[in-house]
């Protein structure tokens, strides 16, 4: 998007955490360069002057922690008074406003995006992307989540006063893929995936040239795969026998204390060593196309 | 095996957008797919001004952000080459405060 009004195309980039100070996920913008190209990241203020953050919402024993980190960022005149805004997720699933003052600068107060029941939320991981998806000329907010899936809450209200209904579940969440640590034999390779796994992020644009709506979604899937050398059908023997001994080490192995503990960690890893041997894991991301119909 | 074929992948709203089941996006031969442990991130946007719309893919590791150029054209539109690395300054774009 074109952030700071100098005609050049931006990209804005949310982050986990900043490290060397209380967390909270910047924003990073690479400002677009005359002749090309981008610049280096640079961290986004507020009008303020201060590094623009999802403020903590302390409740209680909640530190307000996961309000601050695990930014995702959409740039979008949301409330359509001609200035850019900025929608950010985060961990906790919420969606904070910043109201754009206009020429790339941002008010750096926290507004939270609400519905009737509250604040609007996915379960985590909370993924913006704002669209007229409906062509009633108001935008409505899409957003993926860590356990996966595509979530839609429509814009209820109008173009310049926007007002969100129910959370309404587009595509159904996966969840995590479970791979070693679950009581089962894993698919080898990636042909048995079908959709979206856990932690999807949404783009909705026509991607084929049909004047459709498609939705992209990325994703995190973990995968096994057979060792080099041999086949599934021996892979999958080796598992099912491997499986039986985690079991008996989990059953056996109630470690207390900190030797005990030492000692229970050693054992896992020589476990898994093991199991290296027959099935490798990966944990990747893919990007899905849902054709618009 | 009824049963498998009944059950949808994916649960479309009865009365909201409606889209085709879902297949992965390919860069060339191969999916596009991202650096361990994941966390794809995708926008559509024409990044090198050619008027084709090419994909960009975030990842978690080092906030590295790939470039899949755009390729196609009329029906074969949302075809992408193999990945290159955004590059800032010269160097490949990495987001700090992601590992």
């Amino acid at each position: 998007m074109e952030l700071n009004g100098d005609g050049l195309i931006d990209v804005l980039s949310g982050s986990y955490s900043r490290q060397d100070e209380d967390m909270a996920g910047l924003f990073q913008v690479l400002y677009g360069k005359k002749g090309g190209g981008f610049g280096k990241p640079e961290v986004l203020s507020g009008s303020d002057g201060q590094p623009l953050i999802l403020q903590k919402q302390k409740d209680g024993d909640d530190d307000g922690v996961t309000d601050a980190i695990c930014t995702r960022p959409c740039a979008v005149d949301l409330d359509g008074d001609g200035k850019l805004d900025i929608v950010s997720g985060n961990f906790r699933g919420t969606f904070g406003f910043f109201r754009g003052e206009g020429g790339g600068k941002f008010s750096p107060k926290v507004e939270w995006l609400q519905g009737d029941g509250g604040k609007l939320a996915v379960d985590s991981h909370g993924d913006p992307f704002f669209v007229d998806h409906d062509g009633d000329g108001d935008l409505d907010l899409w957003s993926g989540s860590a356990q996966g899936g595509v979530f839609l809450f429509e814009n209820v209200g109008s173009k310049t006063a926007p007002k969100w209904g129910g959370r309404k579940t587009i595509v159904e969440p996966k969840g995590h893929t479970p791979i070693a640590a679950d009581d089962h034999v894993p698919e080898f390779g990636d042909a048995h995936l079908k959709g979206p796994q856990s932690d999807t992020r949404v783009w909705l644009a026509d991607v084929d040239g049909d004047k459709k709506l498609d939705l992209l979604v990325g994703d995190t899937a973990r995968l096994m795969h057979v060792a080099k050398g041999l086949d599934e059908k021996t892979a999958r023997e080796k598992f099912v026998s491997w499986r039986k001994k985690q079991k008996e080490f989990f059953a056996a192995n109630q470690p207390e204390g900190e030797e005990a503990m030492k000692k229970w960690q050693e054992g896992y890893e020589a476990l898994e060593k093991e199991r290296e041997q027959f099935a490798k894991e990966e944990s990747t991301g893919f990007v899905w196309l849902f054709r618009g119909k | 095996m009824l049963t498998n074929l009944l059950a949808p992948l994916c649960l479309l709203a009865p009365q909201g957008p409606q889209f085709a089941e879902p297949v992965r996006v390919r860069a060339g031969e191969d999916f596009v797919k991202v650096e361990a442990p994941g966390f794809a991130a995708p926008a559509i946007h024409d990044v090198d001004g050619d008027g084709v719309l090419d994909l960009v893919v975030g990842q978690f590791n080092k906030g590295k952000i790939a470039v899949h150029k755009g390729i196609g054209s009329g029906t074969g539109k949302g075809a992408y080459a193999a990945r290159t690395w955004l590059q800032a300054d010269g160097a490949n774009a990495e987001i700090p405060g992601v590992w």
